[in-house]
């Protein structure tokens, strides 16, 4: 029994010539569904999702809600019209509590003032209402990013929505948080209400949603059923033809040691041991995967390897030059790359050109030097390439970077590293909220580049990317190298799990005899 | 000679870019937009103006067509942009660089003194006695600014207050010099030696009182230009001053940087005084700070922190003195309403700047979608 809460009649909007993200979108929603939005990135599901919540204007089209013809002109509208949105990337002020920046803008007041006893109170009560345990006292800087995005939730319920879009929701949380999530989701929905997420995860859709609608290239291919169509027809419509074979990890004989790290001990800030007696060896033409469930260590590993973070005890040797009181430059010099897990901050300057963001690693190079000044021309040349290589999507190279999709961004970052690594490349979580096409595109140059010969060490909180690409993996937990797997293909995910959670642990010998 | 030829076309392609691109469409637009903002500041000063003045019509006409009546009038305008001009380079290094480092005031004392001294007491034959004081002046900026720069950079010493505190010991060292150990008795000021004449930055347009100086103001323009967007130098300064953390990872040393971004907009407010002391004094006698470092800050705002639009701005802003102090010594404007009037126009044109900066649009947004829930909040429940 159909009932549309939600309609959207042949949206169109265009960013200018040739830059179409919606194309006579048709879209309807019922009352009460889970409904997942799903397309490759830049395939326009943000920017229908941003039209329906008054961020974007549409050139044409017209939105439904509940039946009656709604005009909304900005996010004020929308949420006249009971519409809440949950970013992306989290929109919360770190220096207040939870509690205020829930009720922020709709603060209960006592003689006109703030009233913070019954913000906590009314927090608590939601929290516990809605199944999503979070402290109201707690300041947001201290939270995960699960408990982040339990308050974004609590910040949309607070302001009465009942149609909630998530965009990307579980790009940033482990497997264990997914599942919470989901199970946050289903209560939502028993509530009466609507859901849409967008998402290009395929098992996410298939777990908990109702219906489904598939955007390519800004255009509707279809809405179903989640029972009435299989995963990988649903890939074969988001990508367009048939999805290529997983790439297939071969493995010669791995060469020589590239990097080897020996009892790597790091202390945290908080007093509590972030690495403790870390060992493993990483040989040319392998790609090791780091498991482990986020905030084990692979944080503190990956800035101590990257020369972000001194201070630690232990040694690391990159083709056998310790690395130790080098500063960053100099361990680039020696052809370590490096894909930084936060691509928004780390990765990319958003103020600055693709060009600056793609050429900020050869800068420096000799050959794109002419006397005092920099080859533009070559400089050019070389980005216009790599841009090519990694099939990034973009008009113009001296656009600023911040207007690219996700994905494309996150290209952008992994051209500038993959094709800056001479020896070893740290990738972490080198596809976080990318799209299927381009972790596709991300993991073929990856792997291309071990087969070069270099040395990868991936770390990924996406168990699945780990085992379609790795043979090798080590578990991390509580700073701790729990288990080291020799074969990947051979080894269950439930007793990953196990490791990742350190209910199992193994005896770990390595590399103590050397010290 | 590939290089050469290298060089040229991409000279070629540079210049076919920069007037299609969507860079300088923008570019327009934002002109354009400041334009607007002067124009409305010039009418909220007219309608000032007419309420202070018996004769409004005499007042006005000075003030806008005072500084273009006559050739030395328009000499005015452009030798009271020079220093502006060398301000306005110098604080766009900084803010690019990501600082706010206010020494460009004492920068200008400091390279105004050394300048003077350098000139008197080196005695150069040649050119040399131009260069040398000029460079020593801009040095002598650059080796105290260094420590202002460096304390913010290594030891996160708020740089605002240290180089407002440097201005201050800069300035009464200086005036303790100029009254005792430099001091010329027979001057009957406490005043330096009179430079001299070989020193002496010479006329560029005769009937005014333009000097090479402003030559030397526009090259700098175009030399910050091309270090800033042409060189890996200017690079490291620009991404160092956008996001530390990226520069950081592609390898930059972002303490270098951040201390080459303040020490070299030191360096250029530092050359701005020993040009105007060369240009317009007969002995170095100041006594208190000048302003320009600070005025600097505004005419970089203004000019978008772009160092090739700073000469428009700074004489824009050379304009309006020149404007302002005509119509204070022809009309019965007094020079205090004067003041304020020309306070009035540049807080609406660098606020113009400030508002459409990238910065303040994110504030804004924020500070919007705040007040857009509370008026949802009250509707939502009504409807209940």
């Amino acid at each position: 029994m159909s009932n549309p809460i939600l309609q959207m009649h042949g949206i169109c909007k265009s960013y200018g010539p040739g830059i179409i993200a919606a194309d006579g979108v048709n879209f309807s929603v019922n009352s009460g569904e889970i409904h997942a939005l799903a397309g490759e990135n830049g395939a326009g599901k943000t920017t229908l999702m941003k039209i329906l919540f008054g961020m974007e204007k549409p050139q044409k089209g017209e939105i439904f809600i509940r039946g009656q013809l709604a005009t909304i002109t900005d996010a004020n509208k929308a949420m006249q019209f009971g519409i809440g949105m949950v970013h992306q990337h989290f929109m919360l002020i770190d220096e207040l509590t939870v509690a205020e920046n829930v009720v922020i803008g709709i603060e209960p007041k006592k003689h006109g003032l703030f009233d913070r006893e019954a913000a906590s109170q009314l927090v608590k009560e939601m929290a516990e209402k809605y199944n999503m345990p979070v402290n109201p006292e707690a300041l947001i800087r201290d939270l995960n990013v699960a408990n982040k995005q339990k308050v974004e939730i609590l910040k949309v319920l607070a302001r009465n929505a009942d149609i909630i879009i998530l965009d990307e929701p579980t790009a940033v949380l482990t497997p264990q948080e997914t599942k919470r999530f989901f199970e946050q989701l289903s209560a939502l929905k028993k509530s009466g209400r609507t859901i849409i997420v967008i998402t290009h995860k395929l098992p996410e859709i298939t777990a908990i949603c109702d219906r489904i609608t598939i955007l390519r290239k800004g255009r509707n291919v279809g809405t179903y059923d989640v029972g009435s169509i299989t995963e990988t027809e649903i890939s074969r419509l988001m990508i367009g033809s048939n999805p290529l074979p997983d790439i297939i990890p071969t493995f010669g004989n791995p060469g020589k040691i590239l990097l080897s790290v020996r009892n790597l001990s790091y202390q945290g800030n908080h007093g509590k041991p972030a690495l403790q007696n870390v060992s493993f060896d990483l040989h040319a033409g392998e790609l090791l995967g780091v498991i482990g469930v986020e905030g084990n260590g692979q944080r503190e590993l990956v800035d101590i390897l990257a020369g972000r973070q001194i201070g630690y005890e232990g040694c690391v040797l990159l083709d056998d030059v310790q690395l130790k009181g080098k500063s960053i430059k100099q361990i680039r010099d020696l052809g370590l790359a490096f894909i930084p897990e936060d691509r928004m901050t780390d990765g990319v300057n958003l103020s600055g050109s693709i060009m600056e963001n793609v050429t900020s690693a050869i800068q420096e190079d000799y050959e794109y030097q002419l006397g005092p000044f920099q080859n533009q021309k070559k400089l050019n040349d070389f980005a216009h390439h790599i841009n090519d290589v990694f099939e990034v999507k973009y008009n113009s190279l001296s656009e600023e970077i911040r207007f690219l999709s996700g994905g494309n961004m996150q290209k952008v970052v992994c051209a500038r590293e993959i094709t800056a690594c001479h020896t070893v490349l740290i990738a972490n979580q080198p596809t976080r909220g990318v799209d299927v096409g381009s972790v596709r595109t991300i993991h073929d140059r990856i792997d291309a580049l071990r087969q070069n010969g270099k040395a990868i060490l991936l770390i990924s909180s996406d168990l699945s990317e780990i085992r379609s690409l790795c043979k090798r993996a080590i578990v991390l937990h509580q700073g701790s190298i729990v288990a080291r797997i020799e074969d990947l293909s051979v080894c269950s995910e439930e007793e990953l799990g196990l490791y990742m959670l350190g209910i199992k642990c193994d005896n770990d010998t390595f590399g103590r005899d050397a010290a | 000679m590939t290089k050469l030829a290298g060089f040229l076309s991409g000279l070629k392609t540079l210049f076919k870019k920069a007037f299609t691109s969507d860079h300088f469409k923008t570019s327009v637009i934002e002109i354009g937009r400041t334009m607007l903002a002067i124009i409305i500041a010039y009418l909220v000063a007219f309608v000032v103006i007419s309420f202070v003045s018996e004769d409004s019509k005499n007042a006005i006409r000075w003030f806008v067509l005072g500084p273009l009546s006559s050739p030395t009038e328009l000499g005015e305008v452009l030798k009271n942009a020079t220093p502006l001009m060398f301000a306005g380079i110098g604080a766009c290094l900084i803010i690019k660089g990501g600082h706010f480092n206010m020494f460009t005031e004492g920068a200008f004392y400091a390279g105004g003194l050394v300048a003077a001294l350098a000139a008197i007491y080196f005695e150069l034959p040649g050119f040399l006695a131009i260069i040398v004081p000029l460079a020593a002046g801009s040095l002598a900026a650059m080796v105290i600014g260094y420590f202002p720069a460096k304390l913010k950079v290594s030891y996160d010493v708020n740089e605002f207050v240290t180089s407002i505190m440097f201005n201050f010991i800069v300035m009464w060292v200086g005036v303790w010099l100029i009254s005792n150990v430099v001091i010329d008795v027979t001057s009957g000021d406490n005043a330096t030696l009179p430079i001299p004449s070989d020193s002496r930055l010479s006329i560029l347009f005769e009937n005014t009182n333009v000097t090479t100086g402003f030559l030397i103001a526009l090259g700098v323009a175009i030399v910050t230009y091309l270090y800033m967007y042409r060189t890996k130098w200017g690079f490291r300064l620009r991404m160092t001053g956008d996001n530390k953390a990226f520069a950081r990872n592609v390898g930059i040393n972002v303490k270098k940087a951040g201390v080459s971004s303040q020490v070299l907009g030191i360096g250029v407010a530092g050359l701005g005084g020993a040009v105007e002391i060369l240009a317009n004094y007969n002995r170095f006698n100041w006594k208190s700070l000048p302003g320009f470092g600070f005025d600097g800050f505004m005419v970089a705002i203004i000019a978008k922190n772009r160092p090739l639009l700073v000469p428009f701005a700074a004489i824009f802003i050379g304009y309006l003195r020149s404007g302002a102090d005509l119509m204070a010594f022809n009309a019965d404007v007094t020079q205090e309403v004067v003041q304020i009037i020309q306070g009035l126009i540049l807080i609406l044109v660098a606020s113009e700047a400030f508002f459409s900066s990238t910065w303040f649009q994110s504030v804004i947004a924020t500070k919007m979608f705040k007040k857009k829930r509370v008026v949802v909040h009250e509707e939502v429940s009504a409807h209940e």
